[in-house]
């Protein structure tokens, strides 16, 4: 075999090629540049994956429920389990190649690639949320966990997407469904939820005062039926449900729960319950117990006849003292003066039951609201002991008339009428067991000599008389040269 | 313009072939836009389309016009590299 001196040049440049080409070649396995070889079979060429075996593992992430995928050190996608691929909606031949950050959600990118930053040479994971656009669609949560990983000649990443959309939203429904249940719980009204059916599917403890026994699960208008007031027996329970359920609520309406163990009466509410939407899945029924208000007014109406009693009493009084206060008196002016004085020390009296609320007063708090007006505090002229003994309103008033006619007497003609006279009024005896009436001395000294008070006088009248409506109750005097004495007694039933 | 046509042998989705194929599309696409036909043949679909380039070593780049032929081994993740093996003895 021969050949020209060109031929001969073009084959020893063909053969330097060839060689360089088989250099280059064996330069790049080495360097682990390639991952396939080309094998001249008998037949045909075969291909030789060198440095791993791909099919095995993209079989084994096949077999995963996660979403898995492989990915170089660049983040591109080698390959992507079924999976994943239809969590991204793309086929696995529209991703293979691609960078995972473009073909995820932006909000989802970000993560993943915090994700592969931290997971250099250990598993790392993070919680990824894809965003859904569709109505009504809720977004999704993966727990993306990523590991180093080499595949044959190259570095890389393997990440799963395990979905925990569910654990996400139990957890959210589960934080709501909590709140919502202590709001109800807490409250002090019964509270029942039902759903569509009308039965009944939460019921606060308060609830037990409607019905005692087991409520979740029943129907409500089997275990508490409704009476309404004002609707002439034509909606019942189960109606009201039906009509809230249609979307009208009901405010305040006042009804009878007939087989309420004890409290009958209820102010009812009930609104319609909308859980996701605007779809109404149920009714929350509210029942305020109206035995409290009935109560109120019951009381309210107690006081209205106590008021009217009380003001007639003292328009009698009032007419009384005016007509025996005209019957001695000579003058316009000294039935006004006399007249007014008697008022104001029923007024006083008053005043001061009105600030214990009418339930009783203190003898030592009645005497000193009667002296005021005429006796200073650090006069010393007066000497009040034993008299903190409460007594019934009744007795009060009375006293206080008594006083108050001693105090004006002693004022006019008494020991408080000069200087150097005294006063004394103190506690002497009996109230025991609250079976004796209770003695009180009113005893002046110091004062100008003055005959006996006039018999027919309303004041005398009013001082004896006064306090003999009860047992043992009234007055009487002793009249000491060195002064008036008198021992008034208190009715022990109005000792408090 | 004289015709340019790159070839790039690949064997299905191995991690080297799929790397070149982006390599090759971010190339071409920042450095030269529009200059090259470029065709991917995966040999693991038809093995026999080896021997028109003499393939041996899988990813494998052909520059297959303008001539003469140059081949370029590997995953094309240098982009330096890749470049003067396009550019050399262009003739242009």
């Amino acid at each position: 075999m021969s050949a020209s001196p060109s031929e001969k040049d073009r084959l020893i440049a063909d053969l330097r090629l060839t060689l360089a080409e088989a250099e280059e070649t064996l330069r790049a396995i080495r360097e682990n540049e390639v991952d396939a070889l080309v094998m001249r079979g008998p037949v045909e060429e075969e291909i030789f994956n060198i440095g791993g075996d791909a099919e095995s593992y993209r079989a084994f992430m096949e077999a995963m429920e996660p979403g898995a995928l492989a990915l170089d050190n660049a983040g591109r996608i080698l390959y992507a389990n079924g999976a994943l691929t239809q969590l991204i909606g793309k086929p696995l031949a529209q991703l293979q190649g691609k960078r995972l950050l473009d073909v995820l959600p932006s909000d989802a990118g970000t993560e993943i690639s915090l994700l592969l930053g931290d997971a250099h040479t250990a598993r790392q994971s993070r919680e990824v949320r894809f965003p859904r656009d569709g109505e009504g669609e809720l977004d999704l949560h993966f727990l993306a966990a990523a590991f180093p990983l080499r595949l044959g000649t190259i570095a890389g990443h393997a990440v799963t997407f395990a979905n925990v959309t569910d654990r996400v939203y139990n957890e959210g429904v589960e934080q709501s469904e909590h709140a919502a249940r202590a709001v109800i719980d807490s409250a002090n009204e019964a509270v029942l939820v039902c759903d569509r059916n009308g039965v009944i599917t939460h019921a606060n403890a308060a609830s037990g005062i409607v019905h005692e026994g087991e409520r979740v699960g029943r129907v409500f208008a089997d275990i508490i039926p409704l009476v309404f007031r004002d609707t002439t027996d034509l909606m019942e329970a189960d109606d009201m449900i039906a009509m809230v359920i249609a979307g009208t609520p009901l405010r305040g309406v006042e009804a009878t729960a007939t087989n309420a163990p004890k409290v009958k009466d209820y102010l009812v509410s009930a609104a319609p319950l909308r859980v996701a939407g605007d779809r109404i899945s149920g009714a929350v029924i509210t029942m305020v117990d109206l035995s409290q208000r009935k109560a109120a007014e019951k009381q309210q109406q107690l006081l209205v006849r106590e008021l009217d009693h009380r003001v007639k009493n003292t328009l009698a009084m009032v007419a009384s003292i005016s007509a025996r206060t005209a019957a001695k008196a000579d003058t316009v002016e000294a039935f006004q003066e006399i007249f007014s004085g008697r008022i104001q020390a029923l007024a006083a009296t008053h005043n001061l039951l009105l600030q214990n609320s009418w339930s009783s007063l203190e003898l030592g708090e009645i005497v000193q609201s009667e002296l005021a007006p005429y006796v200073e505090d650090a006069a010393g002229n007066v000497t009040i002991d034993g008299l903190k003994i409460a007594v019934a309103p009744r007795a009060a008033i009375a006293f206080g008339l008594v006083v108050h006619e001693l105090t004006t007497n002693a004022v006019k003609y008494g020991a408080l009428s000069q200087e150097g006279g005294h006063l004394a009024v103190r506690a002497v005896g009996g109230g025991a067991g609250k079976s004796e009436p209770f003695v009180i001395e009113w005893r002046e000294a110091g004062g100008p000599q003055v005959p006996p008070l006039g018999r027919k006088g309303f004041g005398y009248t009013v001082i004896t008389r006064s306090l003999q409506y009860g047992s043992g109750g009234g007055a009487e005097f002793d009249f000491d040269p060195s002064g008036l004495v008198c021992r008034i007694s208190i009715p022990p039933e109005d000792l408090s | 313009m004289n015709p340019r046509k790159l070839i790039l042998y690949v064997a299905g989705q191995t991690p080297k072939s799929l790397a070149a194929i982006a390599n090759l599309e971010r190339i071409c696409a920042e450095h030269l836009p529009g200059q090259y036909e470029v065709e991917v043949v995966d040999l693991r679909q038809n093995p026999k389309l080896a021997r028109e380039h003499s393939i041996v070593a899988i990813p494998t780049l052909v520059r297959e016009l303008p001539v003469p032929i140059r081949k370029l081994i590997g995953d094309l993740s240098d982009t330096h590299k890749v470049l003067v093996n396009l550019s050399i003895s262009d003739g242009v």
